[in-house]
């Protein structure tokens, strides 16, 4: 082959690739949604808000951790659930994103991966990731 | 917030003075770039006192840190009286000012060799180091650790108790000399362009560049080491933000020392080298920016919180940036570079491949990395996962090897026929070939995992092979390069064994409920508290399927300070995989046997729990006549008709009160059907009054502790260690026939 080719077949791979990585990239973004679009979205996405008081239950059983969260802004609630136990200092959340995806079987929000985070002394706030 | 009422004047005084010693050494560098020789002295002089300016600014805080001055209110946020010293030390990098001074330190004292090692080019190559050096020194000035609390507090606020750790005292400094070094490439080239003389910089920077890659290496496993053995997240290596914040420059280091290297032996790269210095700087600074600025707080597991200081990052990445754009853009193009004329099968066409490759990996993890900052434009901020960075890196590094496993047998103009070339890394492909067969039977499935195990295989050899044979020729300074690729073909086998066929399952174990999970069998055994300066731990017995038994010991304890929970995993190692227990939650139950009680006259009725109580009355003939015992001295036995109704049954029960005139008392507890128990705790005879104790009753019957755990089984993880290590001791005999090298030049120069 001539330079000229090998040249374009390197040019051919690289945008290729460029294509893969942004693909790639938007397949593994999970977008921040709102709790209506949570409810719709068939895809990973992540949720923040507050833990609604009272609202935890823990199913024995199943070991699933039940809980609802408090939209900011519009004040819905969302039902979530979450297999493991209870994270440490979880009532006292100042917020919790959570990150998974709607089961419309069971009407709730299904967590793999919980943030919670709580008021700290060091450095303003902690985060810790469950999941 | 407390009061902050001024600066402690000997830091400050310090701080000021290094301001003015730079500024003095850039007149001084000033001077001597119009050609005013005699001003060499001066800023050379100027430049030193800067240094020491810095190194006695840093002492004084490390003094105060020393002596618990709480007074100053970085010393006060970050340490305490309860903290070892050496922890109390390391708080000097606990805090971001901290660590922006050990950043600035290290660059101060770098200097100091520096300028007697740039040749002609001294006075652009120190002017451009100390711009980079008054940046940072700004940011300091204005957010100084020696600001003053207006009172002086008994006691500090104590150290994060994760950073409680001893590669805390270690890791974070190492780290800060790779950043620091990373500016050094980055003033040679820039003054390169500066003057319009490109030809020497790569020479003299290139130790230099190499010194910060392998610095930076070094703290990068030292870091990952840190999370995988003691924080327990689970891995190595998360993709978290403020890892890949240290990983960029060193990824963007590797293309930089490679292109540097084709620069030096083949005359080519020369354009793209120089665009490389100013991305490894800038990408250290993006990185600062990114971790210290809070813009990621909500996406990091290092939080960091906006200490009002990224208007100043912005502002220095700017300035840098625009240097760096303005010089590159202006006189990049009247670089001369050497043409191509490498044929495909050359080592100078696979060398310009490799470092392609490199570079790009760099850009797709500060794709990554910034998702948060692209996305906000748009939307919410939404973070990519791990899996972006595995997929997209996984072609790059598949190529990587390829390239590695036939570079060393490749001569620069590719004479070598491709049949002479098959013949010499025949070797590495026979055992590639078997490592794929027993990747095959080991269950690595793939059809790319097979290749790249093949291919990192036949890295390694002919690698190895290249190795000793340099080695026995030239010492073993000559085959640093070789050894280095042999253990990055290690680590590559590593990372992929122990991310892509590892197993994690995720378990919650009930106290003394064995559970099964994969082919382990896991118990709960108890919770073991404190004892001494071992923490809180949970005893897990871990059966594996030979039947052997692994006592397991992961650590989950809160911080008495801070009620923060911490956790440690327990990992058993072997050479093939490590079984990794890392606790997530802990849940101590509740015991069960909660008392309740009861003081009911004769006939009463109460409810405990779900049950019904009603005392009927006394029966003192239970044990013979309980008066005639009494008078004659014996021990007596009182029994009270107890009515239980639960739900619709009632038992009639008749628990006993036993005493001697010795004053010894007995109340057996009786099992109540359905659950609980019942004792008769004593007798007021004057009020005709039993009191009836419960436990373990209804709702009240106790939970069991519980134990959640993460479970993981990772293959080859030792080879990653392994990898490093040998990549690491290769790079460092590349970097010691470098620095002859130059020694060797300089001599024929002179």
């Amino acid at each position: 082959m001539s330079r000229r080719n090998w040249t374009l077949v390197g040019v051919a791979l690289l945008v290729g690739f460029v294509g893969f990585a942004f693909a790639t990239f938007r397949t593994t973004l999970t977008p921040y949604v709102s709790f209506d679009d949570a409810r719709a979205a068939a895809r990973t996405v992540q949720v923040a808000g507050a833990l609604e008081k009272q609202s935890t239950r823990y199913d024995e059983t199943a070991e699933a951790l039940h809980f609802a969260l408090v939209e900011a802004e519009s004040g819905r609630t969302l039902p979530v659930r979450y297999h493991g136990l209870r994270p440490a200092n979880f009532e006292d959340a100042i917020s919790i994103v959570a990150i998974g995806s709607w089961d419309a079987s069971a009407n709730e929000f299904a967590a793999q991966k919980l943030l919670v985070k709580c008021p700290s002394k060091y450095q303003g706030a902690e985060v810790k990731t469950y999941g | 917030m407390s009061a902050l009422a001024s600066y402690y004047l000997p830091g400050s005084v310090a701080l000021w003075c290094a301001v003015a010693f730079a500024l003095a050494a850039l007149w001084g560098y000033a001077d001597l770039a119009r050609g005013d020789e005699s001003a060499r002295p001066f800023a050379r002089r100027a430049y030193q006192l800067f240094a020491l300016a810095l190194v006695l600014a840093a002492y004084v805080l490390l003094l105060a840190l020393a002596r618990r001055d709480f007074r100053l209110d970085y010393v006060y946020q970050y340490s305490g009286l309860d903290l070892p010293i050496r922890f109390q030390m390391a708080a000097f990098w606990a805090g971001q000012k901290g660590s922006f001074m050990i950043w600035l330190l290290w660059g101060a004292l770098i200097g100091v060799p520096l300028l007697r090692c740039c040749g002609k080019q001294e006075a652009p190559v120190m002017g451009i180091y100390l711009l980079a050096q008054l940046g940072v020194l700004f940011i300091l000035v204005r957010e100084s650790p020696f600001l003053m609390l207006d009172h002086a507090p008994a006691d500090g606020q104590g150290l994060n108790p994760l950073l409680q750790d001893n590669w805390m005292v270690i890791h974070p400094p190492i780290m800060f000399i790779g950043y620091a070094l990373a500016a050094v490439p980055f003033a040679f080239a820039m003054a390169a362009l500066l003057v319009r003389d490109t030809r020497e910089w790569a020479a003299r920077a290139f130790p230099w560049a190499l010194a910060g890659f392998l610095v930076l290496g070094c703290a990068i496993l030292m870091g990952g080491y840190w999370a995988y053995k003691t924080l327990g997240w689970g891995g190595y290596w998360g993709w978290d933000p403020v890892e890949n914040a240290s990983l960029i420059p060193w990824i963007l280091g590797t293309a930089l020392v490679h292109g540097l290297y084709l620069e030096r032996t083949r005359g080519r790269f020369r354009r793209m080298n120089l665009i490389l210095a100013a991305l490894v700087f800038l990408s250290v600074l993006y990185g600062t920016f990114l971790t210290r600025s809070g813009v990621l707080a909500d996406f990091s597991v290092h939080s960091f919180v906006d200490l009002g200081i990224s208007g100043w990052l912005i502002a220095l990445m700017a300035v840098f940036l625009a240097l760096a754009a303005w010089l590159l853009g202006t006189r990049l193009r009247s670089v001369e570079t050497a043409p191509n004329v490498d044929p495909p099968l050359s080592r100078g066409t696979f060398l310009v491949l490799s470092t392609t490759s490199i570079l790009v990996a760099g850009l797709v993890v500060t794709l990554g990395t910034s998702s948060p900052l692209l996305t906000r434009f748009r939307d919410q901020p939404a973070q990519v996962g791990p899996e972006f960075y595995n997929r997209v890196n996984f072609p790059l590094a598949l190529l990587v090897t390829f390239l590695l496993s036939l570079v060393p047998y490749l001569t620069w103009k590719g004479e070598t026929p491709p049949r002479e070339l098959l013949r010499k890394i025949a070797p590495g492909l026979v055992a590639g070939l078997v490592a794929l067969g027993v990747a095959f039977t080991l269950g690595v499935h793939s059809p790319l995992h097979l290749l790249f195990v093949g291919l990192a295989t036949t890295a390694l050899v002919t690698n190895l092979q290249k190795f000793v044979a340099k080695t026995r020729a030239g010492g073993l300074a000559a085959g640093g390069g070789y050894l280095a690729h042999v253990g990055v073909s290690i680590l590559f086998l590593g990372i992929l064994a122990s991310s892509a066929y590892d197993e994690s399952a995720k378990v919650t174990l009930v106290q003394g409920k064995p559970v099964q999970t994969g082919d382990l069998t896991l118990t709960f055994q108890r919770f073991l508290p404190r004892a001494g300066e071992l923490k809180e731990r949970a005893e897990v017995d871990v059966v594996r399927p030979d039947g052997s038994l692994w006592k397991a010991y992961p650590k989950i304890f809160v911080n008495d300070r801070t009620r923060q929970l911490m956790v440690n995993p327990a990992i058993r190692s072997s050479f093939f995989a490590d079984l990794y227990v890392s606790p997530m939650e802990y849940d101590p139950g509740e015991p069960a046997d909660r008392v309740g009680r009861l003081e009911l006259a004769k006939g009463e009725s109460a409810a405990i729990g779900e049950l019904e109580v009603r005392f009927v009355g006394f029966n003192l003939e239970k044990e013979g006549n309980a008066l005639a015992k009494m008078a004659s001295g014996e021990q007596v036995t009182i029994a009270a008709m107890v009515d239980v109704r639960r739900g619709e049954t009632t038992q009639r029960v008749e628990p006993v009160f036993r005493f001697s005139r010795a004053g010894s008392t007995e109340f057996p507890p009786i099992e109540l059907a359905g659950g609980g128990r019942l004792a008769l705790g004593g007798i007021n005879a004057s009020a005709g009054t039993a009191q009836l104790l419960f436990e373990g009753l209804g709702a009240n019957a106790g939970r069991p502790a519980r134990l959640s755990l993460d479970v993981t089984h990772k293959p080859l993880v030792q080879m990653v260690w392994m990898g490093i290590y040998v990549a690491l001791a290769g790079g460092l005999l590349a970097l010691v026939g470098r620095v002859r090298q130059l020694r060797t030049l300089a001599a024929i120069g002179k």
